[in-house]
């Protein structure tokens, strides 16, 4: 039987405020070539620097990723020309990658299975090439991004475990605080190789690259080894080549056939000197590595939040780091986390907003959740409030003054506004009392019109069925 | 006629408001005016005018005032810089290298950029897209190279100082042929920011002036940590003149028996004694030693210097700034047709070469066999300095020869690095001081070679052979200084 075998190779792109190897901002969205200084355009007599923030999130990521980290690297140049590409050669790291043999576990129907990482290395990006009417525009914004490359071994066997570890991938590298891994916008980029075998033997591989979005990544493996085994299973032979996604196909896609022997003629890189790390600065950086999703689910485990809020909580980023600022019991915590799943993602959502630029804060939800758990406000009220705080920021308190939903829990207040209700629908009232459920329901509904649906339901009935058993 | 004076005298007359830096400019320019020697490239069209702006200016500096010539591969903000490559025939650059930064901060005038091999690949300054340089003391020889116009322009006495490039004897090889100073200083020493690449882990600037002194003074200006380069040295800056006059007895000197071999001219060898006799007389420890592995430094320098330059020069594709081909289809024929109508014979030659040994299995047989090697190289010069102060050899196999050589052998712009490139692969600085001269007149070298950062041992003892000797090195034979 044929078994698949896939490895995956992940560019990053960093958001570190400067290039990697030179002091250019690194802002990719500015304005055309706006970020460039001498550095990136290759300027003669120019030289290399080295941003020490990118070593560092190399080593965040070895951490993270469980990686042996070089305590001496040096960066090698990998020499080829392309127009993208300013000093006809680019700073990589062939032989010394910061990071070597690691994993990240996923878990497969049920099951835990550690992804191994090859390597993972930094290096440079090229510029921007931008194909249009006949002719070539080149953005150098994006020469000297820092990138950092994830190579794993090929241990992948099915296009639902590349799509789980990149996921997984996705999501740790998100927490790290490290890129904003927006595979849709380029700063997560994807390639899989991919090829088939009946025996210990790797079969001839193909590498699929451009895949635009993490569901495109099991549909474009899919595509590939059902390719391959229609041209196996016909007696046929893959040709070792590279291949890419298209989207509107929704297929593979011939790009090139591997020339034999790519020479990139790399050597080291004689303008940077060797680069050392030692045990304390690793120690410290990860003393201060960030809360990983993987520890997130104990936590929110043990807090008692079901499963569906636990991973919606940790698919959105912003709610899940709002969530963690909160000083709340563990109660109140579920309470919070079924707004922020539910109204408050739904907002967001609808305005195409992240939580950090709204202005809801933290300790004014905070009280939102002390008052809807003590039954102050009821559930529809509360979805009002946060509506307006996400807007406006307003105190609680204000805006239920502002509204007039205070009192609402005084028993009395409520049953002169059931009495009101029940005198003017006398006939539902016998309705009632002769068995008719159906006339219950009316009633609420014209006590909830009547109060805006302000009031908590369960109140409402508990005091309504009192009145009406007088 | 006040350039003729040493540094000291012209400082002198400068703070006594006796003449002025525009006085040492219109003589200069003057200079260069009446040679035909091809030294210079480009003439800084502003150096008067800067020269006017500092007339009134207090001297602060020993160095202030003084006009001073560039090799041509060092950047200098809006002033042509070639490499006396038509690559770069169009290129005004829009920063000063590190170097040039400090020679203004001291108020130095730049007098402009002098001829060279081209991309400093050569040894003779016939590589030059501008036509060689001569040598100051017979028209007929070269002046050596690369850093031909900087040597020629010092030797002539056209301007005091210069500045020199040294990868593999740039600088050393036409002080020496042409009877000046040349220092190529410890690799690390002095930023290269600036500098435009030719081997990167072997490239460093120097400075190339008429006698030791003058060429401490310059050291000391250029020495230092760079931020915008990361291979200079932290090491702390001397006062490299401060050894000079001190008593040299103590210093032990290591002859390597290579450096006095058949393959050196006898003239050359029989001058070097001469030298080494008199460090004997005073009382100098001389030993002739053997440094095992310096007969690999041509195959070995081969290797990792073009293996380097041939991605250092990647950049030049026509795309960004230099020369662009006006005859291309798509963008193969665009980087082909401007690298093939850009760069000369010799930069093709030893990009090609270097793209060889970097290829595929190649890397592995050369290029990285190579970088073991120049380890092992390195730790035999290192064993040597455990035991001496300093090596002294000829700079040179010979005196300067006649121009049109190299053209029937290409190989022999190499073997002039016999003696040179060893310390460049080791990182060691190294100073060319002359020594006198052969039955032509033509002047001899001799390389005074020291352990790391010790430029001012290099200087002390230089400067004690120098005031022994008491040579006359003005080519037409003008005042000594």
């Amino acid at each position: 039987m044929l078994t698949p075998t896939i490895g995956i190779e992940v560019h990053i792109e960093l958001k570190s405020k400067a290039k990697v190897f030179s002091t250019g901002r690194n802002d990719f969205q500015s304005l055309p070539n706006t970020n460039v200084n001498i550095l990136d355009l290759a300027y003669p007599g120019v030289l290399p620097k080295l941003n020490k923030e990118i070593i560092n999130m190399g080593i965040k990521t070895c951490l993270a990723l469980n990686c042996n980290i070089s305590k001496t690297m040096y960066f090698d140049r990998k020499n080829y020309f392309y127009p993208d590409l300013p000093k006809g050669y680019q700073i990589t790291q062939k032989n010394t990658p910061i990071g070597t043999n690691g994993y990240l576990e996923i878990e497969v129907d049920g099951k835990n299975k550690k992804v191994e990482i090859e390597e993972l290395h930094i290096e440079e990006d090229t510029c921007k090439s931008i194909h249009k009417d006949k002719k070539t525009y080149l953005n150098y914004n994006r020469a000297g991004v820092p990138l950092i490359e994830i190579v794993t071994k090929p241990c992948i066997h099915s296009s639902k475990e590349a799509k789980l570890y990149v996921e997984k991938l996705r999501e740790t590298l998100l927490y790290l605080g490290i890129s904003d891994v927006k595979i849709e916008e380029g700063s997560m980029r994807c390639d899989a190789n991919v090829s088939l075998s009946d025996n210990d033997t790797l079969g001839t591989k193909t590498e699929i690259k451009n895949i635009g979005s993490i569901s495109h990544v099991a549909i474009a493996i899919e595509k590939e080894i059902k390719r391959q085994e229609e041209i196996l299973n016909s007696g046929g032979k893959i040709v070792e080549e590279t291949r890419r996604f298209d989207d509107k196909k929704m297929d593979t896609v011939r790009m090139r056939i591997k020339e034999t022997g790519n020479d990139y003629r790399y050597f080291p890189e004689p303008d940077l000197p060797y680069v050392t790390v030692s045990e304390k600065e690793i120690l410290e950086i990860k003393n201060n590595l960030p809360i990983l999703p993987d520890e997130l689910r104990v936590k929110f485990q043990n807090i008692g939040l079901n499963e569906n809020n636990i991973k919606t909580i940790i698919a959105n980023i912003d709610i899940c780091h709002f969530f963690l600022k909160l000083k709340l019991d563990n109660n109140l915590l579920i309470t919070a986390c079924n707004l922020l799943t539910g109204d408050v993602l739904a907002y967001l959502n609808k305005n195409n907003l992240t939580l950090d630029k709204t202005k809801i804060e933290v300790s004014n939800f905070e009280k939102l959740v002390k008052l809807l758990v003590n039954k102050e406000i009821s559930n529809r009220q509360a979805k009002e409030i946060i509506t307006i705080m996400l807007d406006t920021g307003d105190d609680v308190k204000k805006i239920i003054k502002d509204k007039g939903f205070s009192n609402v829990t005084d028993d009395k207040v409520i049953k002169e506004i059931i009495n009101k209700i029940l005198n003017e629908n006398q006939e539902s009232v016998n309705d009632y009392k002769n068995g008719k459920d159906r006339a219950l329901k009316y009633l609420m509904g014209q006590i909830m019109k009547e109060t805006k649906g302000s009031l908590d339901p369960s109140l409402v009935q508990k005091l309504l069925l009192e009145s009406l058993s007088l | 006629m006040n350039l003729n004076k040493s540094i000291k005298e012209i400082n002198e007359l400068l703070k006594k408001k006796v003449i002025k830096p525009s006085d040492l400019v219109k003589e200069a320019l003057e200079n260069i005016k009446k040679n035909n020697l091809n030294a210079f490239i480009t003439i800084n069209e502003n150096a008067l005018e800067e020269a006017y702006q500092l007339d009134d200016k207090p001297v602060d500096n020993i160095l202030f005032g003084i006009p001073i010539a560039i090799k041509d591969n060092i950047v200098t903000k809006d002033i042509k810089t070639s490499c006396a490559s038509l690559m770069l025939d169009n290129f005004i650059p829009i920063y000063d290298a590190t170097v040039i930064k400090k020679i203004k901060e001291k108020n130095m005038i730049i007098i402009g950029k002098t001829n060279m091999d081209e991309f400093a690949m050569g040894s003779s300054g016939e590589t030059s897209y501008y036509k060689p340089t001569l040598n100051p003391w017979n028209e007929n020889k070269v002046p050596g190279g690369s850093s031909s116009g900087s040597a020629c322009c010092v030797s002539s006495r056209m301007v005091p100082l210069a500045l020199g490039s040294d990868t593999g004897g740039s600088i050393r090889q036409p002080a020496s042929f042409c009877g000046v100073v040349g220092l190529k200083p410890t690799y690390g020493r002095i930023s290269r920011y600036g500098l435009i690449a030719f081997a990167s882990s072997l490239d460093v600037i120097g400075p190339i002036t008429r006698n030791v002194y003058e060429n401490a003074l310059l050291l000391n200006i250029l020495a230092g940590h760079d931020d915008n380069d990361y291979t200079s040295s932290f090491e702390d800056v001397l006062d490299y003149t401060s050894l000079i006059g001190k008593d040299v007895k103590n210093l032990k000197i290591a002859v390597p028996n290579y450096y006095m071999s058949e393959v050196i001219d006898e003239g050359v060898r029989n001058k070097v004694k001469e030298v080494l006799d008199i460090l004997k007389k005073e009382g100098l420890q001389v030993d002739y030693i053997d440094i095992p592995y310096l007969e690999y430094s041509i195959p070995l320098y081969q290797v990792i210097a073009l293996g380097e330059c041939s991605s250092n020069l990647a950049r030049f594709d026509g795309i960004k700034y230099g020369h662009q081909t006006s005859n291309y289809t798509d963008i193969t024929s665009l980087y082909k047709r401007s690298r093939q109508e850009g760069f000369g014979d010799e930069v093709k030659r030893r990009i090609m070469i270097g793209s060889y040994v970097l290829s595929g299995k190649n890397a592995d047989i050369y290029y990285h066999k190579a970088l073991c090697l120049r380890k092992q190289l390195t730790n035999s010069f290192e064993d040597v300095f455990k035991k001496y102060d300093l090596i002294i050899g000829p700079t040179n196999t010979n005196v300067a020869y006649d121009f049109n050589k190299i053209s029937s052998d290409v190989l022999k712009s190499f073997y002039d690095d016999l003696l040179t490139n060893p310390v460049n692969l080791a990182g060691l600085p190294s100073l060319s001081l002359p020594i006198g001269f052969n039955v032509e007149k033509l002047p001899i070298g001799m390389q005074i070679i020291g352990n790391y950062y010790k430029e001012d041992v290099i200087y002390q003892l230089a400067s004690f052979i120098e005031d022994k000797l008491k040579l006359n090195l003005d080519p037409k034979g003008g005042i000594k200084c």
